[in-house]
């Protein structure tokens, strides 16, 4: 039994894709009569069916030693590309949590996207979503791994641009791909190096060839640097961050899964390719200087957010930047644990905003209040999510964080600093939105919002209670500290940053007459924030500038001087004919002439060699 | 078998010919693609008796014709031009499924496609340069007539510059084929021959440079490249899908055996300045597309970075850069014959190519939301998503092609990254956004004009999912070609290595 659900346990991504392919005749309109929901049914069927599987999956393989499961692809020359996949309990795991919440995610959906008539097609790509994200944790080699992320690309640009018909979805669907893309294309630099260098694309040989590379400085800090740079664009870190506040234009349930689980899926080929990075300081530093000014760039920039989702998805970004410092610093065990208690956390925060989206469409938190009563259950999974996300209480945040000071705590004191910056921010955040969101006096938007359907409450709760047993879960996995070597002093200084937060966002003053200062510094100051640091204004100045400037001065250069100098060639030719034909004058003596001339000419060619003699004499 | 392959199109061009002149349109449509539904299907017979793993030709064919002139009627097929013997009767059949029903004058159109078709495999098959030659020539003809009487407002300009161009790229390649014979002192124009034969380094240099601009003009290479925008944005739908699809893959054929093959001592010593003009064949092209507003013209330029690689892969000679040509004359064919068979459904329905113009065409009821679909998943194949047959093909070429030109490889693959940037402008502007009125109440698109994308795409993702199937043809044949080349290589560049392990050297040292 084991060792069939071992060798099946390809067929865990393939559900995702299956149900993708079988949505196709009514995402496509083949099928009217029935409406779209039988393809929504069926694509939660089809991820039921991978959870049941990762799940029996994740028992047969607990406590195991991790199995390899290659299939040859493609072998041609001295080159054999394999789809590799890792069956330990660690990436079953992951892949599980990757299904549940994807399952969760649909669920929420159903009730979410009830009256949008392109159903159908939202649960297609939400499948092909899950599939690449469940291969991606399974992979075992550099090569699936790398086209997976890229499906993961296209399937965000999708899923960003499917209320395609907005002008903002547009922009922001375009920038999803394209900043993706470059980390992709850079990546793929680094994926075709390697490859050529170590021969193999698996990452246990990769591994072993690292530990023996000799490489020259140069050529080792560009590698390493071309691998982080696909992470960097997939978990949204400075400088490829700029798409991820962007692409909250795409429904809610696509954001549940893009802010817990994508980026997630980013950090976590980071951490595969850890043991690869080394062959380079380089990356460690990138990854730590990236990371940090992330981490904290990002929290100031989500506190000065009105629109709720983007104050959380800037949150994203930063909680993604201690990940990749922790890489950076090569405490993955740090990395994995902040990876799982923000991918539950954040998720739970997104269903609640979308629950409040749904019932309010609004999204402009200053427009918001007093909905606390109102809307008890989205109320408490918000306070549970924040409570997960930030050290307070014991929840996932906080033992996630506690490692995290434990591991910096005699190495590098200035990184603890920004764990309880970063985590004091977003206290205060979330303290911030809370209060502007459910406290206070009702807004119009506000006063008449009822609770969520149960199609969407009831995911909702279930996320709610499994975030609270995340301690638990931990537990488990023996991701905690034991009692009598936790360090007292960190927790008192992580709770103690949390409080600091929390008591600065209760005390801060939020109201209308506050949310724009008059004095020019603050005001600047807020912009500055507001408009995410005028990165997007700085890209167009800069790349988009010089792109579209080469592409107009080569389709000039095209168009004027090599299309230029090919018509001239031909107006020159019929000229010159047209003006010949003049010379045609009709006089008999005028043909001999020409006649005699040419003969001579070439009666002198031909003898030359003669002449040349006779000509030697004299000279 | 192989000459019923080229006279099976001619023996329907000349039944089309003699139909009475009653007969409608829709007839003569089904006869002509009855008879390039038999020529596909000889190919699919051929494909079944094919050899994969024998070296060298086979089902040759061979009759004496002219032994004064050294022309012989000479054919056979090996792992290089088989896959482009399919691809061409492929896509001419396609082709003539995307023709308008109401085409004017349909005899002589139907009748020149096939010709057109004759000509084509006639290239790919012929062994004898001469007749190499003829077929490379005959194809002119019908396509000429093709663009300049089917064509748009500017036919005959577009047509013109094609012939000149083209005829150009003949003379030159003829001179290189005559020089080659006759220095050798032979006078056979029998392509295996002349294989073994040696000529002196400078004089292969430049007859190599002869063919490389002849059959350059042809791929098209910056700067020989304007005839090809001009003749696909005149050229009707059919007429680019053949264009873009089998037409530009004669010249990379072309370079590969004639270039190559015939040349393996020049074309070593070159290598590294053909690399280096692949690299501003696809940066050119590739930034040139993104400034375009005609969707036509920014397919065609993309045709022109896309087969740059090719020059690349071919430039580098590995056997894994090799197979990567052939993969990608495959996967570039499949993948332009489907945005250009997209892109002329749109024209039709909505009267523009013009990006600025058309926007909101994914509308689910009143735009092109299928066409939108498929147009999503072209650009993405064209762009390199893994799963569709563009990525492979592609990974092949730059893995194949790092060890030895570590820098151009890196900087065209910066290409890349540049066709999602065009591409990705071309769908957001025409597919998304608020269908505007004037397009407000477009034609229906009925699925007959619909199943050329449709399978052309399940063509390209299953292609991609399994690029075995394409491999399995090709690689013998392309690693025998080579099975030499690193030694020659090594003798002309005086190097003590081949240029693989040079190449890696070089990497761990000098950057």
């Amino acid at each position: 039994m084991q060792q069939f659900l071992i060798d099946t346990s390809w067929w865990v991504p393939c559900y995702g894709f299956l149900g993708a392919i079988l949505s196709l005749p009514w995402a496509t309109g083949l099928i009217r009569r029935t409406g779209p929901r039988p393809a929504a049914y069926l694509n939660i069927f089809t991820t039921l069916l991978a959870c049941v599987h990762g799940w029996a999956l994740f028992n047969a393989t607990w406590g195991q030693e991790s199995h390899e499961l290659i299939i040859h692809w493609l072998k041609a020359a001295d080159l054999d590309l394999s789809i590799a996949l890792d069956i330990s309990s660690a990436s079953v795991g992951a892949m599980e949590v990757t299904t549940g919440l994807s399952l969760l995610a649909q669920l929420f959906a159903l009730g979410y996207m009830e009256k949008d008539w392109a159903l159908a097609r939202f649960f297609a790509l939400m499948g092909f979503f899950e599939a690449a994200m469940s291969g991606l944790a399974l992979s075992n080699s550099l090569f699936l791994t790398y086209a997976l992320l890229e499906i993961l690309t296209l399937s965000t640009y999708l899923l960003v641009g499917f209320w395609y018909a907005q002008p903002l979805v547009v922009t922001a669907a375009r920038d999803a791909f394209l900043t993706k893309r470059v980390g992709d294309v850079l990546l793929l630099m680094g994926v075709v190096t390697l490859s050529t260098l170590s021969g193999s694309l698996n990452f246990p040989d990769l591994y072993d060839w690292a530990e023996t590379a000799e490489l020259s400085p140069t050529v080792a800090g560009l590698l390493s640097l071309a691998l982080i740079a696909g992470p960097i664009g997939k978990c949204a870190q400075f400088p490829l961050h700029l798409w991820l506040d962007e692409a909250m234009e795409g429904p809610n349930p696509a954001s549940i899964l893009r802010n817990s689980v994508v980026v997630g899926c980013g950090a976590y080929v980071l951490i595969k390719l850890q043991p690869i990075l080394m062959v380079s300081p380089v990356a460690s530093t990138a990854l730590v200087a990236l990371g940090s000014m992330t981490a904290i760039g990002a929290s100031l920039v989500a506190i000065a957010q009105i629109d709720i989702k983007r104050a959380l998805a800037h949150s994203t970004s930063a909680y993604l930047g201690l990940v990749f410092v922790a890489v950076g610093m090569n405490w993955t065990g740090f990395a994995l644990a902040l990876l799982f208690a923000h991918a539950i956390a954040k998720a739970l925060l997104f269903m609640s905003t979308g629950s409040i989206i749904a019932t309010t469409s609004c999204q402009d938190i200053t427009e918001m209040g007093g909905l606390w009563s109102r809307m008890p259950a989205t109320t408490s999974a918000f306070l549970v999510g924040s409570a997960g996300l930030v050290g307070l209480l014991p929840l996932g945040g906080f033992w996630a964080f506690q490692q995290g000071v434990d591991d910096f705590w005699y190495g590098q004191p200035w990184l603890v600093a920004v764990i309880l910056i970063v985590n004091a921010l977003t206290a205060f955040n979330l303290t911030r939105i809370y209060r502007l969101v459910f406290l206070g006096e009702p807004m119009p938007k506000t006063r008449r919002a009822p609770e969520v359907p149960w199609t969407m409450a009831v995911p909702m709760v279930t996320l709610t209670i499994f975030t609270l047993t995340v301690p638990l879960i931990m537990q488990t996995l023996s991701a905690l500290p034991s009692w009598q070597y936790l360090n007292w002093q960190g927790s008192l200084m992580i709770i103690g940053s949390g409080l600091t937060g929390l008591i600065a966002g209760s005390i801060a003053t939020f109201n209308h007459n506050w949310s724009r200062p008059i004095q020019a510094p603050l005001r600047l100051m807020q912009d500055f924030l507001a408009y995410d640091l005028y990165v997007d204004r700085f890209y167009r100045v800069t790349v988009v500038f010089v792109v579209s400037t080469i592409s107009r001065f080569s389709a000039w250069f095209d168009r004027y001087i090599v299309d230029g100098f090919v018509n001239f060639v031909g107006l020159a030719s019929i000229f010159s004919g047209e003006s010949l034909k003049y010379s045609v004058s009709g006089q008999s003596q005028a043909y001999m002439l020409t006649i005699l001339v040419g003969v001579g000419l070439l009666g002198m060619v031909l003898t030359w060699s003669m002449w040349e003699s006779a000509l030697g004499v004299f000279f | 078998m192989l000459s019923a392959l080229i006279w099976i199109p001619v023996l329907g061009a000349l039944i089309i010919a003699v139909l009475p002149p009653t007969i409608e349109a829709s007839r003569i449509r089904q006869v002509a693609l009855m008879f390039g539904s038999i020529a596909l299907a000889l190919t699919i017979a051929l494909a079944t008796q094919f050899d994969a793993l024998s070296i060298g030709m086979q089902f040759q064919e061979n009759i004496p014709w002219l032994d004064s002139l050294g022309l012989t009627y000479r054919l056979g097929v090996d792992g290089l031009s088989f896959p482009l013997l399919a691809l061409s009767n492929f896509l001419t059949l396609v082709a003539i499924y995307c023709t308008d029903i109401t085409v004017q004058r349909p005899k002589f159109y139907y009748a020149l496609i096939l010709v057109l078709n004759m000509g084509v495999t006639g290239a790919f098959l012929a062994q004898n340069l001469l007749l190499f030659f003829l077929f490379y020539e005959l194809e002119l003809i019908p396509l000429y007539l093709l663009i300049g009487i089917w064509g748009g407002a500017k036919r005959g300009y577009a047509a013109t510059k094609f012939l000149i161009y083209t005829a150009f790229s003949g003379v030159l390649i003829l001179a290189a084929f005559l020089g080659l014979t006759w220095l050798g002192g032979s006078n056979s124009f029998e392509f295996d021959p002349l294989l073994s034969q040696t000529l002196p380094l400078t004089a292969q240099i430049v007859l190599l440079g002869a063919i490389l601009i002849g059959f350059g003009i042809k791929v098209p290479l910056f700067p020989l490249h304007t005839w090809l925008p001009d003749a696909h944005v005149e050229a009707s739908t059919p007429i680019s899908v053949l264009l873009a699809g089998v037409l530009l893959k004669l010249g990379t054929y072309g370079l590969i055996r004639f270039g190559l093959q015939l040349f393996p001592e020049a074309w070593a010593v070159l290598s590294p300045w053909l690399a280096t003009w692949a690299v501003v064949s696809v940066l050119f092209g590739a930034f040139t597309a993104i400034a375009q507003t005609d969707m036509k013209k920014m397919v065609a330029y993309s045709s022109i970075a896309h087969m740059g690689y090719i020059l690349l892969a071919a430039a580098a000679a590995t056997p894994l850069s090799l197979l990567g040509t052939v993969f990608q004359m495959v996967s570039h064919g499949l993948i332009s014959a489907m945005l250009f068979a997209l892109v002329g459904v749109v024209y039709k329905k909505t009267g523009t190519r013009d990006i600025t113009v058309l926007q909101g065409l994914l509308n689910p009821e009143r735009g092109l939301p299928i066409i939108g679909s498929l147009m999503v998943v072209g650009v993405m194949a064209s762009a390199g998503i893994p799963g569709m047959v563009g990525f492979i093909s592609e990974f092949l070429i730059f893995r194949g092609s790092f060890p030895v030109f570590p820098v151009q490889t890196l900087l065209s693959m910066v290409g890349t990254g540049l066709t999602a940037v065009y591409f990705l402008l071309l769908v957001n502007r025409t597919f998304f956004g608020r269908l505007p009125d004037q397009f407000a109440n477009l034609p229906q698109v009925p699925w007959s004009e619909r199943a050329p994308g449709f399978v052309l795409a399940v063509l390209i993702v299953i292609l991609g999912l399994q690029p075995g199937w394409v491999v399995r043809w090709t690689e013998t044949t392309t690693t025998a070609m080579l099975t030499d080349f690193p030694t020659i290589a090594a003798k002309v560049l005086k190097s003590p290595s081949p240029p693989k392990i040079l190449a890696n050297e070089q990497l761990v040292i000098h950057n």
